[in-house]
């Protein structure tokens, strides 16, 4: 057994004729935080669906804890918190019924106090019925309910969905707090500063296909370096028109560019037109993301316009 | 599994409640009111449409039998379709059956356990009801004679349970088996009030006598000699089979299925129990 506690290799899933996951290898190593990234419809539902063995892969194989999903499903579970993303709890109970009930189902017994101080932490009332709470506030109690058990591995499906920003924050804490202790999380999201913010590592799946796993830090910064040059007189305006280079304003002296390729020719150039001062600024992991899925969401886009990424 | 078990029983109690009061109230409103109109009953009694409908009026017992102790099992197996097929199929659609999935339970132990609580619920609908239709019987005795006895009425109401279970059964594995909720509730009624009408009008019809066997009726008495002689054991194992078979398919159709994506068997993958 590696040290993964999250294995797929060549997972691939069709819903009759549609594509849920294509060819996707995946790998989480223990203790680590896992972003995994895409819009809508893209397979991260899917993919979670799986380890969980809640769907099962027409072809490929999935493991968790070096165990087969399809076949140890209920020992891999023992160990899982999960927050799905389309939350819905049954209507006839309090929050703390629901609670208990979950506990109940555990394999370990769960520490009361541990779970009531999730709930103040998270500023859930769980005395109250679930019809009578908020988007936020049964978004609170799965959380709950995926934390409280302590898993080795915690799964959260857009975990901040209707959350107000301070309990986001406390969310983000209980995830930093599981990995400080050594257990993993695999964290699935569109809200990219979340993710840039907790995640060690990040896949982004588009289309069914996971098209790049890398750290945060990594990904942020070799996607694309932005850079701010300001020249004693301005540049023509076809200086920097070469592949792998996008212009994104000028005013002036300054030229703002996105450097996607060949960093080294681009600031040769700039030097022969007079530099008069040169700058990095930072890039958002939103940036990256939307470099590979446009600004409209439509995936590769961007690639496309920029001479394409090794994706 | 208990744990699963006793919240599936729990979170039926408010129907046990509702529905063995409705059921009380059912059969009180009609056991009472034969001896007021008992010549009427009898001057009826040869009218087609009560025999299409299995009804019998020749006697107190075969009317007890023929309304009693047929409506309250047909009644409460509509509840057990509608109650089976929001168990499983009903709690897939509204995606509260996600978070059940996500624990440390086997598919076969989620559904073993709403099938007790069904059973359960079922069994405790009908010993509430038939405890409350034999005491309004007893009451009824005190101004009107009759042969049949409270603890009669109460073990035929009691024999009701195996003909609900078999349709709560079905309900199950269709709602395992088809990817709506609705699709499997439609299924599952029609199954049960063709047999119904089957049953009875095939004795009016001999050339529809060859669907009697597939009717679940066939093999539930509801004359007066049920109240007298009890269930025929034949009919009691018959409708058992029906529902352990059809709990064994739901349990193969529910072992072998993506789960929250909706989906129809021929788009299903194999798999193992």
């Amino acid at each position: 057994m590696s040290g993964n506690v999250i294995e797929t290799h060549d997972l691939t899933l069709y819903y009759g004729r549609h594509r849920g996951v294509q060819n996707v290898d995946l790998s989480v190593a223990r203790g680590e935080v896992f972003g995994f990234l895409g819009p809508n419809g893209a397979g991260k539902t899917t993919t979670q669906r799986v380890l969980l063995d809640i769907i099962r892969a027409t072809s490929g194989t999935a493991s968790v804890f070096g165990l087969d999903s399809r076949k140890d499903g209920p020992a891999i579970r023992s160990r899982i918190g999960y927050l799905p993303g389309d939350l819905a709890l049954p209507a006839q109970m309090t929050g703390r019924r629901f609670l208990s009930l979950m506990s109940s189902l555990e394999s370990r017994p769960v520490d009361a106090a541990f779970r009531d101080e999730l709930c103040e932490r998270l500023e859930l009332d769980p005395d109250r019925k679930i019809p009578e709470y908020s988007r936020g506030n049964r978004q609170k109690v799965g959380i709950v309910a995926a934390f409280m058990s302590r898993p080795d591995l915690v799964i959260l499906d857009e975990p901040t969905t209707g959350l107000d920003p301070l309990i986001q924050q406390r969310v983000m804490e209980l995830v930093r707090e599981v990995r400080a202790d050594g257990r993993t999380v695999f964290f699935s999201s569109h809200v990219l500063h979340e993710v840039q913010s907790v995640c060690d590592r990040v896949g982004i799946i588009r289309e069914g296909t996971l098209v790049r796993t890398e750290s945060v830090e990594a990904l942020t910064r070799r996607q694309f370096t932005r850079l701010r040059l300001m020249f004693r007189t301005p540049p023509p305006s076809d200086a920097f028109a070469r592949s792998g280079v996008a212009e994104i304003s000028r005013d002036r002296n300054t030229v703002l560019l996105e450097v996607h390729s060949d960093l080294e020719a681009v600031l040769r150039r700039a030097l022969e037109y007079g530099i008069d001062d040169i700058a990095t600024e930072p890039v958002t992991l939103e940036e990256v993301f939307l470099a590979f899925y446009g600004t409209r969401g439509n995936a590769g886009t961007n690639e496309r316009a920029h001479g394409g990424t090794d994706a | 599994m208990r744990n699963l078990v006793l919240y599936e029983i729990g979170s039926r109690w408010k129907a046990i409640v509702g529905w063995s009061f409705g059921l009380i109230g059912f059969g009180a409103l009609y056991i009472s009111v034969f001896p007021e109109v008992e010549q009427q009953m009898v001057g009826l009694a040869d009218l087609a449409i009560y025999e299409a409908m299995g009804i019998d009026l020749d006697s107190f017992a075969a009317y007890v039998g023929s309304v009693v102790l047929l409506f309250i099992p047909l009644l409460l197996g509509i509840y057990a379709i509608s109650n089976a097929t929001q168990t499983l199929a009903g709690e897939e659609e509204d995606g509260t059956l996600e978070l059940l999935m996500a624990r440390p339970l086997r598919r076969a132990e989620i559904m073993l356990a709403k099938a007790i609580g069904l059973a359960v619920a079922l069994l405790a609908t009908l010993t509430v009801a038939g405890a409350g239709n034999a005491a309004v019987l007893a009451a009824i005795k005190r101004g009107y004679e009759t042969s049949i006895t409270p603890g009669q009425l109460f073990t035929a109401l009691l024999s009701g349970w195996p003909i609900v279970m078999a349709i709560a059964m079905i309900g199950l594995f269709l709602g395992a088996f088809v990817p709506k909720r609705r699709i499997a509730s439609m299924t599952a009624t029609f199954v049960f009030v063709a047999g119904y009408f089957i049953e009875n009008i095939s004795a009016m019809v001999p050339s529809l006598e060859f669907l009697k066997p597939a009717s679940l009726f066939t093999y539930y008495d509801s004359s007066a000699t049920a109240l007298t002689e009890g269930a025929a054991a034949g009919d009691v194992l018959v409708l058992g089979a029906v529902a352990i078979v059809a709990l064994i398919l739901a349990l193969l159709s529910f072992a072998n299925r993506n789960v929250t994506v909706g989906e129809w068997p021929w788009r299903r993958r194999g798999g193992q129990l």
